[in-house]
């Protein structure tokens, strides 16, 4: 049965998860033709509701919407009522009159894509929700390992950061999880809480468990402001990817992934950005594709 | 008035129900003991039904003055009447705050015209800012016996002691919302498995129990009588066991709720179980429960908190803290634990009716011969369905909403006046 919105990766089983992957293939085959659009959502309205800034989530959402043919509105959230203390709530009533089809939202506070979910017979997806979830970053994630792993199982991705904060590492950790890949997570001991994953405080522990792939996090300037750790000079020693570990990483063959933008000197140096194996503007053209197959398979309920 | 209340079994705080008769004459209890009907006499069939004394509940928020879309405090007492409650102390967290002998008044003069005895308590700093002390002892004047800052713990070690140290001249007592600020963050839920699930910084139990230590730490260094509200911690019921066995002049309570629920039925972010302190884990619920049944906590409150339907559909960080309770307190009490066989009424009794009276130094209700009549007929085999329509707060913030539990407040008794007979 079709699903009216896309939440989160819980509310996912592993037979939706894969059927969501394969539809996303011949999407992406799509964007190596000279017309790369398909007609599926023709008629039919998008609107991106983004009440965090964000340029790399909404333009992939609205590549893809617009690769569907559907009609694609950005509602300008710094320069609405919402400013003017307009409650989400009363936002939503509003724009039920747009009657859009897909409703994207991007919001700081956890749970708030669900509430508007409740509250509207559109498609609501989740574009990033506080520290709680961000549903399509994983699904591109797992279609991106899945092109360098066709048989994910049994593989381990290391994820280091900040976890405490990012929606990213319970999504993508969550998906592959649910994929049969192995996780683990890695970074200070203020920013790891303790999960069900496999948790590592020292980075040279964290890669004798033998990772396949090391997912880094960005790390957050509000972070170090807050104390979670002194500063990025000491956080790149100690966990970032440096010159010296990028080496042994080359040696060893790891794949580097990154949900962007990164931040150079801190998480990663430059020279990651050139290495073969890093996945980083492949993450970018799978979010499209990605994107295009969540869109193609929800079922909004508009009478 | 001339009531007899036949074939019920009469409840009290240190025994199991017994079989009796209630005679009623006057609003005085004329008999309790089983007998003919008495001639002209109004007879209401109790068989199979409990007979108990009015509750009384010492933690309730009424938002008046200041938010009366969430509640009054005449609505208020009509949930408490509905729930067999008839006697409440009200928090002095309302806009403005009871911080002054004035504002007393103003409350206590609202609950005149109510059908239940309205008490309350007042702040121990002004405006609850926890930057200068409130006039203690013109609040003590006005009829205040409870100081407060309920909402919020005083965040000044020492204004706090010396509160205290000021307030031993008037003969008060301190209750103590304990909570590290820094430590609790945003207020939202316990920090745990469910808080990482679902993305909002968690308020870890630690940030309960260190503001715990400290008050009464300070309590017991300046001989002060504390009492600790709803607490929500497995090692908050141990610190109190320990201070009490120490000798301390110590107080506490514990929640409907907190014995009830855990934060993993916050579910997919339902703000009908957010409230602070937070619901905690099943090991909290077990001890907390352990703690009552031993005489940890002397008394059941409910944290009455009313929040409008709108402000409770909100982002769940956004959305208020609390859920209401005096509806619901009783039933909800007997379907968990008496129908289990987990306590009997007896405790029901002592912790919700008897011994929060005396804490308030209000004359004990009791269902016994030369009374003042304060009494509620249970009925154990009816249903209670807690729909919107049935519940008489203003709100319905609750997780009971739409929930059936087994028993039903039948009638409610006080002085003179049958307040309600369904």
């Amino acid at each position: 049965m079709a699903r009216k919105d896309f939440l989160d990766v819980g509310s996912l089983d592993r037979e939706e998860i894969i059927r969501l992957l394969d539809q996303a293939v011949p999407f992406k085959e799509l964007f190596t033709r000279s017309v790369k659009k398909v007609p599926a959502l023709k008629g039919k309205t998008v609107l991106m509701l983004f009440y965090e800034p964000s340029t790399r989530t909404l333009s992939s959402f609205e590549v893809a919407a617009k690769r569907l043919s559907a009609d694609v509105t950005v509602f300008d959230v710094p320069h609405s009522s919402v400013t003017k203390g307009e409650s989400v709530r009363d936002t939503i009533d509003t724009l039920q009159a747009m009657r859009a089809d897909y409703i994207v939202v991007r919001h700081r506070l956890s749970g708030q894509p669900a509430a508007i979910a409740r509250q509207t017979g559109a498609s609501v997806i989740n574009a990033g929700d506080g520290a709680h979830a961000h549903p399509t970053q994983a699904l591109l994630d797992a279609f991106t390992l899945r092109e360098v792993y066709p048989q994910m199982e049994g593989k381990k991705v290391l994820i280091t950061g900040d976890i405490l904060h990012s929606r990213v590492a319970r999504s993508t950790s969550m998906i592959l999880e649910k994929l049969g890949v192995e996780v683990a997570f890695c970074g200070p001991g203020s920013l790891v809480p303790q999960t069900s994953y496999r948790r590592f405080t020292n980075y040279d522990e964290a890669m004798k468990w033998g990772p396949d792939v090391l997912y880094l996090l960005r790390v957050q300037k509000e972070r170090m402001d807050a104390d979670f750790f002194p500063n990025d000079r000491e956080y790149h020693n100690v966990y970032g990817v440096t010159e010296r570990r990028l080496e042994e990483i080359k040696d060893r063959g790891i794949y580097i992934m990154h949900p962007g933008p990164i931040n150079r000197g801190v998480e990663l140096c430059d020279a990651v950005l050139d290495y073969d194996r890093c996945l980083i503007s492949q993450q970018v053209e799978n979010g499209i594709a990605a994107r295009m197959s969540v869109l193609y398979n929800l079922k909004p309920q508009i009478s | 008035m001339n009531l007899f209340l036949q074939g019920g079994e009469v409840a009290t705080e240190d025994r199991p129900p017994f079989r009796s008769d209630v005679w009623i004459v006057d609003g005085v209890i004329k008999a309790v003991e089983v007998m003919d009907v008495p001639e002209g006499a109004e007879v209401i069939d109790c068989s199979g039904q409990v007979i108990l004394p009015g509750m009384f509940d010492a933690h309730v928020h009424f938002r008046e003055p200041g938010q009366e879309q969430k509640e009054t405090i005449f609505d208020g007492t009509e949930a408490a009447i509905n729930g067999g409650v008839t006697g409440v102390v009200m928090m002095p967290n309302t806009s403005p705050a009871i911080d002054s002998p004035v504002m007393v008044q103003r409350v206590l003069d609202l609950g005149e015209k109510c059908r239940i005895p309205v008490l309350t308590s007042a702040c121990i700093t002004v405006g609850r800012r926890g930057r200068e002390m409130a006039p203690l002892a013109g609040l003590k004047k006005a009829g205040v016996l409870m100081l407060t800052d309920d909402g919020d713990a005083v965040p000044d070690a020492a204004l706090l002691k010396r509160s205290m140290e000021y307030a031993s001249e008037f003969d008060m007592f301190f209750a103590s919302h304990c909570e590290d600020p820094q430590l609790a963050g945003p207020r939202a839920l316990n920090e745990g498995a469910v808080s990482y699930r679902l993305g909002i910084q968690g308020t870890p139990a630690l940030a309960e129990e260190i503001c715990m230590d400290r008050d009464i730490r300070i309590a017991h260094a300046t001989q002060t009588h504390l009492h600790i509200q709803h607490v929500s911690t497995a090692l908050g019921m141990e610190t109190i066991r320990w201070w009490k066995e120490r000798g301390a002049r110590l107080t506490a309570e514990v929640a409907p709720h907190h014995l009830m629920f855990r934060d993993e039925d916050i579910g997919d972010y339902d703000t009908h179980y957010k409230m602070n302190p937070p619901l905690r884990t099943a090991e909290d619920n077990a001890a907390l429960l352990q703690g009552l049944k031993e005489g940890v906590f002397d008394l059941i409150a409910t944290d009455h908190a009313p929040h409008t339907e709108f402000e409770k559909s909100q982002a769940f960080v956004d959305a208020p803290n609390g859920l209401t309770g005096l509806d619901t307190a009783l039933v909800s009490l007997f379907d968990r634990f008496v129908v289990s066989g987990e306590f009997g009424w007896d405790l029901i009794v002592k912790r919700y009716s008897a011994e929060p009276r005396r804490l308030m130094r209000v004359e004990v209700a009791e269902v016994s011969v030369g009374k003042s009549a304060d009494l509620v007929v249970f009925d154990p085999q009816k249903e209670t369905t807690f729909t919107k329509e049935f519940m008489k707060s203003k709100s319905s913030n609750t997780p009971f909403l739409n929930k059936t539990l087994r028993g039903s407040v039948e009638m409610v008794v006080l002085g003179r006046e049958v307040l309600f007979q369904r």
